[in-house]
């Protein structure tokens, strides 16, 4: 079975709800930046320490949330197509803040900024989470360019609170794995 | 917008009997397995019959509302799946699993086309099945005994065009047909207007009918669904 149709060979691309459209437009660069953060995840859990099941399960089930939220982007606003889209959950947005305040209270407080790095599953979370805030802003670019009404009852509203919240768990996520394999972080001298 | 609508039902696996089992053309047969009773599906969707490590996707043809899970199956030569199906004795059990696809009608303003090429017209004879009509079906087969689900389908369809790109012989199928390919009869005779679209078969046909519509039918929609 071969993988390829070739009918993007020329530019376009189809949307899920169908429309034509060439790929350099702001809807395909919103949801290949959620595409390329979802891979970047994949990395920091290739990365991970052993032992870091927990982490583990909660990282491929933001995966699987954010293959959801690519598809909400995928997909014209107000068209048929919506109907088969899963909605994000607010409660999903919880269960990240429930997550940074775990972590939040096993690592040391900071006194300064820190310098990316450390374990390399620390160092690829600061990746993830410099990905998902451009992921975040190209999402807002794409809702003020096509003048998207977004009030708390639509998905994507979920969608950008999503977002914010996932950096600053991957923020917390790297520091949390640096201190669970006894690295402190490198603290910026000014 | 309403943002409670259901989503997909998920995929579950079931074990189904093989009830009936016909021929449909040299290469092509139609196989009826039964409903498991807790699953359900939309026309367009498709289930896989899982077989040793592997498996193999089919759209289901009939109306959802049937409770009948009929399948259109093309016979591969040295295939892992087809072949079994084709010989197995009736009553033989099969896992399944499924529904699978988001390959379904949406009601719009725009026309429909339907473009399906050999057995990828199964979803659209669901669809037809399930009350969709007035759409324009494209049809291109090989052979005129190809044009699997004519008289179920041509009585909803506002128009029914069967593609042949190897005539032969002097039956009725043939006579009333195009000979060609479906993009030279959507290049020909296609009035140049904004369509929905949907292309159901093999790779090459859904390349070249996109790349048609990008360059003839600006504004049309187009949904796909690949048969191998």
């Amino acid at each position: 079975m071969k993988l390829y149709t070739g009918t993007g060979d020329r530019g376009k691309t189809s949307l899920f709800s169908g429309e034509r459209v060439k790929k350099s437009i702001d809807r395909i660069e919103a949801y290949g930046e959620v595409d390329e953060l979802n891979s970047v995840i994949g990395a920091v859990i290739s990365f991970l320490p052993a032992g870091s099941r927990d982490v583990k399960r909660e990282l491929l089930l933001i995966q699987s949330h954010l293959l959801h939220v690519g598809a909400w982007l995928a997909t014209t606003d107000g068209s048929h197509a919506q109907q088969q889209l899963k909605t994000l959950d607010p409660g999903e947005i919880v269960n990240v803040e429930t997550a940074i305040d775990r972590m939040q209270g096993r690592v040391p407080k900071l006194s300064n900024f820190i310098l990316p790095g450390g374990h390399p599953s620390a160092a690829m979370a600061h990746v993830a989470r410099t990905v998902c805030r451009r992921a975040e802003r190209r999402v807002i670019t794409l809702i003020h360019q096509e003048k998207l009404q977004v009030g708390d009852d639509h998905p994507n509203a979920h969608i950008i609170t999503f977002l914010n919240r996932l950096s600053d768990y991957l923020f917390i996520l790297a520091r949390y794995l640096n201190h669970s394999e006894s690295i402190d972080d490198a603290l910026w001298s000014g | 917008m309403n943002i409670t609508a259901p989503p997909m039902e998920e995929a579950k696996s079931y074990t189904a009997r093989m009830t009936a089992r016909r021929r449909l053309s040299a290469h092509t047969f139609e196989i009826t397995m039964e409903y498991p009773d807790s699953f359900r599906f939309v026309a367009g969707h498709s289930i896989r019959i899982h077989y040793q490590d592997t498996y193999r996707h089919y759209s289901m043809v009939n109306d959802p509302d049937s409770r009948q899970l009929v399948l259109c199956v093309r016979l591969v030569q040295n295939g892992l799946l087809s072949p079994v199906l084709a010989d197995c004795n009736m009553g033989t059990s099969f896992t399944i699993s499924g529904p699978y696809g988001y390959f379904r009608f949406n009601p719009s303003p725009r026309h429909p086309v339907f473009v399906a090429s050999g057995t990828g017209i199964a979803p659209f004879a669901s669809m037809a099945h399930a009350g969709v009509e007035g759409f324009t079906l494209i049809h291109g087969v090989r052979y005129g005994e190809e044009l699997y689900y004519r008289n179920q389908i041509e009585s909803a369809a506002k128009a029914y065009v069967p593609c042949i790109t190897q005539p032969s012989g002097h039956d009725s199928a043939i006579r009333e047909s195009f000979h060609g390919r479906v993009t030279d009869y959507i290049s020909r005779y296609l009035s140049p207007a904004s369509y929905d679209f949907y292309l159901c078969g093999r790779r090459e046909m859904l390349r070249d009918v996109t790349h048609l519509v990008d360059d003839r039918f600006p504004g049309s929609l187009v949904y796909t669904e690949i048969f191998f």
